[in-house]
């Protein structure tokens, strides 16, 4: 494309203060010889933006540059469509605000950052948006009180819907229970299930298919068009989908697990099998039949226990206050014990714990369970220590029930690829020793075998990686409903444990999100973080070298691979990230807007100067996600820091190619610093690991430098939450002090 | 764990504490918020969580012989605070007057002085048995000047008097001994004849009243009725004891200095029972915190201090239509104030003083110190 430059400087929010905007012209006018380079005290003012819009309309210019504000800012006023080129310079935030005014090196930084946005936009193309067919019908997976809701809320949203259910009935866990908790003031007595209506509400839905008795056995494809093979006993067929709601709900923990002495008496039973026996009727002592006088609850069985499940499942409170409700209904004199960690009854389910914890003969104590003992009655004796009694206690009851959690019903594809991949080698038989290894795989992890649940052809394997504690959610604090694959969506207990009411809730979250995701594949757009973006990555396959890093490393399973390892790309499943073209070591995946070559031209347009002592050069790759709003947080703050650093946003830190780091350090830059998002366990990467990645590539870099005779220490990673704005200037003027003790780069001046 | 207390609720005591003053008994959910706010509850005896939480389970025999219920000074600082609205004050007020029924001697006694519909009983019956003194042989004269033996003989008065005496006593020693047992069965160990000292001190100068957050009215409301009681009883005795031997004969007059400090004891009894009137009435927690066995008492002491300046006011008006008639009930309120010492409220005195002893050498180890023991749950809970 012939790019006609039009350039527009600001002068408005203290940056014609600050700046001398003439100069700056200069530089693109004359410097960069652009057709267009126009000021205005007040660019984003109606004037302004009718200036650049004649401009475009004239065909003077077909690729603008606004040296502003932040991009984050006035997105509305400078959105000349999703297709026209823009490349803002942040000269708000980023100079004027943060640095002292009329200043030679703020002058110098604004100018850097012009020349920098000029060249950026020099090299962008404008995206061509994918435009397949995609299909508007949505699979729903699992059919508890989740997917029946989830189920519902899609049809009414006007969406196909198929119903996938692997019991011959729907209703799941919920379906079988008599009793839910209170949803209606006062909140203080268990509810009739009303489950039931619902289920009649998507039978008789003539946009819901409902496929009972069956399963996923293939999901092949990408988002807006995912071709699913539903098999019910021997028929298979094959449906096309546009999006996946996984409601596959969870499983009690396995009470043989459980570490509690005596947890296996005939008259211990967990909450779970509890319920059971109150739908079926009512309650007796399970060794004789006998009925029950008293009874204890053992409240976190095997819950909040790293050794069991480490977190809380947020139901079993509850489910015990009903279950002592139930019991008091069956037998008035019943005296019911609950022996607790913590009460976890949020919100109006605190009015039901009070009304049951009032009952003269309801006896609740904070205390732990140590073990439990049949005397010669035939009564459980068991014993608690660690009450605020003060000392250790035992009670004698007719029965124990144990408040098993909730573990959620996902696959594990990590394990269920590693077993597939150990088979393989066991099957190749090529060498003892990796036979042997292979071996050992397959028998540690043979209980993986058939918990697929999705099924995905996806070369990263066959279903949602989870994360934390078996749950396949990726981004909880910022993207619920959200997992590694795009275009699925998890809702209900398999997303995290939930009761009844939360989980219908959540299924009109996730039905919502995978409506969003559908109607966004139809305009050939990302989804979140990147909602909206047309660009996608493009591959120069001729050059691929099959190393599969990229295959590898994409967070989110986008490409597959051929026999031979070529990558084959899945454009609707790709979030834009980059993550591919920072590790591509090859250098052949690029965006139209976005690739190693433009940033590389940014690089080599920051002027270096000769002279170190005054004015080093640091530059900085920035997530756009959370580390450079945390520096615009900077310059709102009007916090100054060095302003010998020039900052390059990224679409995420994976996507940093590590060819920039050489390229700036050969050009006679003093310092590389890396601002990216928290990794860990605790990640906040919107990509996952994006600044996981890099900082592993980080890793294989510094080896490079030593043996360049280059520090290590001019190349840096900080971990930057998006509310950490006030360390940013401590953070820059640290690593700035730091490579100016290490001395200039001995490349300078090459 | 074999030693591990095996617990067996005692509903009885559950429906006492909540049809007492521990109505809302059961609110509690154990946040150790009133034993933090306590500015006398200490880490080793964190009170009245604990206490609380032992009647909600209907531990009788691990409250019974807990001296905390005694260490407890009542003055409602737990009940403003708490967030769940348990009133731990009152339920502490309805474990104590369940635990006096439950030490008294004879039983029956502790279980009908204990209720409500038995509040008039006692007087009744004092009543009854001073009318048979008065009226039996009738010896009424109209000689001038007018004095009280003319309507209670003397002989006939102070043998009934000692003789309940002698009843009171044994009683409260009885309770006492039980108590005593309970408390050393709770593991309070401490020596308490040696301790009784100090802790007589304590009381006499109401620290702990001091430290509670209170005020200043409950603190010389209760030392003004302790005090002036004190006085009067030693007068009283005294008087006994001097007129049956011979050596006094009443009515002493007027401005004799015994009769002086009777007359100031009793200014000062009757003061005080008006401040901690007063100190119920007008603080709301207070008033609703009190339970029929505080207003029975109470009313009881104040009464008995207000007819008897009454009947002296009109002796010495020689006022032959009321004094009698008032002095009579003096001396049935009187006689009631006796035969209920051990099975009302009244028994505070020996039982706070006997758990105070038994505990007190907690107090005085370091880091203890009862001043500065506020907030010690809130890291220990």
């Amino acid at each position: 494309m012939d790019k006609r430059l039009g350039v527009y400087i600001c002068g408005g929010c203290s940056i014609g203060e600050s700046l001398d905007v003439d100069r700056l012209a200069k530089v693109a006018a004359t410097g960069h010889k652009v057709p267009v380079c126009r000021t205005h005290a007040c660019l984003c003012g109606e004037e302004g933006v009718a200036q650049i819009r004649g401009d475009l309309t004239g065909g003077a210019v077909n690729a603008i540059v606004i040296a502003a504000c932040s991009p984050r800012a006035k997105m509305e006023c400078f959105n000349f469509g999703s297709t026209q080129i823009v490349e803002r310079v942040n000269l708000r935030e980023h100079v004027a605000w943060s640095h002292p005014p009329k200043d030679e090196d703020s002058q110098a930084l604004a100018e850097d950052y012009l020349r920098m946005g000029m060249a950026k936009a020099e090299k962008m193309e404008p995206p061509e948006p994918l435009s397949e067919t995609i299909s508007r019908a949505i699979l729903v997976v699992g059919g508890g009180v989740t997917g029946i809701n989830a189920a519902l809320e899609g049809a009414k949203a006007g969406h196909d819907v198929l119903l996938v259910e692997k019991e011959p009935q729907l209703g799941g866990f919920l379906g079988g229970l008599k009793k839910v908790f209170p949803t209606h003031p006062p909140y203080t007595e268990a509810e009739d299930n009303q489950l039931a209506e619902k289920i009649s509400a998507v039978s008789a839905h003539p946009r819901i298919k409902v496929f009972c008795s069956t399963q996923v056995t293939r999901t092949e494809g990408q988002p807006g068009m995912f071709d699913v093979t539903l098999r019910n006993g021997n028929d298979a067929e094959t449906h096309r989908v546009g999006a996946i709601v996984m409601a596959t709900g969870w499983k009690p923990y396995d009470r043989a697990r459980l570490t509690l002495p005596g947890c296996d008496l005939p008259d211990v039973v967990t909450n779970v099998e509890f319920e059971r026996m109150a739908a079926a009727g009512s309650v007796a002592r399970p060794s004789d039949g006998q009925p029950v006088k008293s009874a204890l609850f053992v409240q976190c069985a095997g819950s909040r226990d790293p050794k069991h499940l480490s977190y809380c499942s947020s139901v079993c409170c509850m489910s015990t206050l009903k279950e002592a409700e139930w019991l008091r209904a069956q037998n008035p004199e019943v005296e019911i014990f609950i022996i607790y960690r913590d009460m976890v009854t949020p919100g109006t389910y605190e009015s039901y714990y009070q009304s049951l914890q009032n009952h003269a003969l309801n006896f609740l104590m904070k205390g732990s369970v140590t073990s439990l003992e049949r005397d010669a009655n035939g009564k459980v004796v068991v014993s608690v220590d660690g009450s605020l009694i003060g000392s250790p206690i035992r009670v004698a009851v007719d029965m124990v029930v144990l408040a098993t959690g909730m573990v959620p019903n996902s696959a594990d594809n990590d394990a269920i690829r590693t077993l597939r991949d150990a088979r393989r080698t066991v099957e190749r038989n090529e060498s003892e020793t990796q036979r042997a290894e292979a071996e050992k795989i397959v028998t540690l992890l043979q209980d993986r075998d058939g918990t697929e649940i999705l099924n995905l052809s996806y070369r990263q394997g066959p279903d949602l990686p989870v994360l934390q504690n078996g749950f396949p959610n990726s981004h909880f604090v910022c993207f619920p409903y959200e997992t590694q694959r795009t275009g699925i969506y998890a809702a209900g207990a398999v997303r995290s444990p939930m009761d009844s009411a939360m989980a219908a809730e959540d299924a009109c979250g996730a039905m919502l999100k995978a409506i969003q995701s559908v109607q966004l594949a139809t305009n050939g757009q990302a989804v979140h973080p990147r909602a909206g973006d047309l660009s996608y990555p493009n591959f120069a396959l001729q050059r691929c070298t099959m190393c599969k890093r990229c295959t590898v490393e994409c967070p989110f399973g986008a490409l597959d691979e051929d026999e031979k390892g070529t990558p084959k790309f899945n454009p609707y499943r790709c979030r834009r990230c980059g993550i591919c073209m920072g590790a591509c070591p090859e250098r052949i995946i690029s965006f139209k807007n976005y690739s190693v070559d433009m940033i590389a031209s940014m690089v080599k347009a920051i002027e270096v100067p000769d002279e170190f002592e005054d004015k080093p050069r640091i530059l900085i790759f920035a997530c756009e996600n959370d580390a450079y709003p945390a520096l615009d947080q900077a310059g709102m703050m009007r916090a100054t820091y060095d302003a010998s650093v020039r900052v390059i946003p990224l679409r995420c830190l994976g996507s940093m190619n590590i060819v920039w780091i050489a390229d700036a350090l050969s050009r006679g830059i003093d310092g590389v610093m890396l601002m990216g998002c928290k990794f860990g366990d605790d990640y906040q990467c919107h990509f996952i690991r994006g600044s996981e990645l890099a900082n592993r590539r980080l890793e294989n870099v510094k080896d490079t430098l030593e043996r360049l005779q280059l520090e290590s220490g001019r190349i840096e990673l900080v971990q930057l939450g998006i509310d950490e704005g006030d360390r940013v200037p401590r953070i820059i003027d640290d690593f700035v002090a730091r490579v100016r003790e290490l001395g200039p780069n001995p490349y300078k001046g090459f | 764990m074999a030693d591990a207390l095996m617990l067996r609720p005692d509903r009885e005591l559950i429906r006492e504490v909540t049809q007492n003053s521990g109505g809302e008994l059961k609110k509690c959910f154990q946040c150790a918020t009133c034993s933090s706010v306590c500015s006398l509850s200490t880490e080793a005896r964190p009170f009245p969580r604990q206490q609380v939480l032992k009647a909600q389970w209907g531990m009788t025999d691990q409250l019974i012989g807990d001296p905390s219920i005694w260490l407890c000074h009542d003055c409602g600082d737990c009940t403003a605070r708490c967030p769940r609205g348990a009133r731990p004050s009152a339920v502490m007020d309805a474990i104590r007057m369940a635990t006096i029924r439950r030490l008294a001697f004879p039983r029956f006694m502790g279980n009908m002085v204990g209720r409500q519909e038995n509040g008039a009983i006692m007087f009744v019956l004092s009543a009854l048995i001073l009318l048979a003194i008065a009226i039996l042989p009738a010896i009424r004269s109209e000689v001038r000047p007018l004095v009280f033996a003319q309507m209670f003989p003397k002989d006939r008065l102070e043998p009934l008097f000692f003789a309940v005496s002698a009843y009171v006593v044994l009683a409260l020693t009885i309770g006492a001994l039980r108590f005593v047992k309970a408390l050393r069965a709770s593991g309070a160990d401490g020596p308490i004849l040696p301790a009784l000292v100090p802790v007589l001190i304590e009381i006499i100068r109401h620290r702990r009243f001091a430290s509670c957050g209170a005020g200043h009215v409950r603190r010389w409301g209760h030392l003004l009725v302790l005090s002036g009681f004190l006085g009067l009883a030693l007068m009283g005795t005294t008087v006994g004891i001097g007129s049956l031997l011979g050596l006094m004969d009443t009515p002493i007059p007027t401005l004799n200095p015994l009769k002086i400090f009777a007359n100031l004891c009793a200014l000062l009894l009757v003061i005080g029972v008006s401040l901690l009137f007063w100190n119920r009435i007008t603080n709301p927690e207070k008033r609703a915190g009190s339970s029929y066995c505080d207003w029975y008492f109470l009313a009881l002491v104040g009464s008995v201090g207000l007819t008897g300046f009454l009947s002296e006011m009109l002796r010495l008006a020689q006022n032959p239509d009321w004094m009698f008639s008032v002095y009579y009930i003096h001396l049935s309120l009187v006689l009631t104030l006796f035969l209920c010492t051990p099975y009302s409220k009244f028994v505070h005195f020996l039982y706070r003083t006997l758990a105070m002893a038994a505990t007190w050498r907690e107090n005085q180890s370091p880091g203890q110190a009862l001043v500065g023991a506020r907030g010690s749950e809130i890291t220990s809970a």
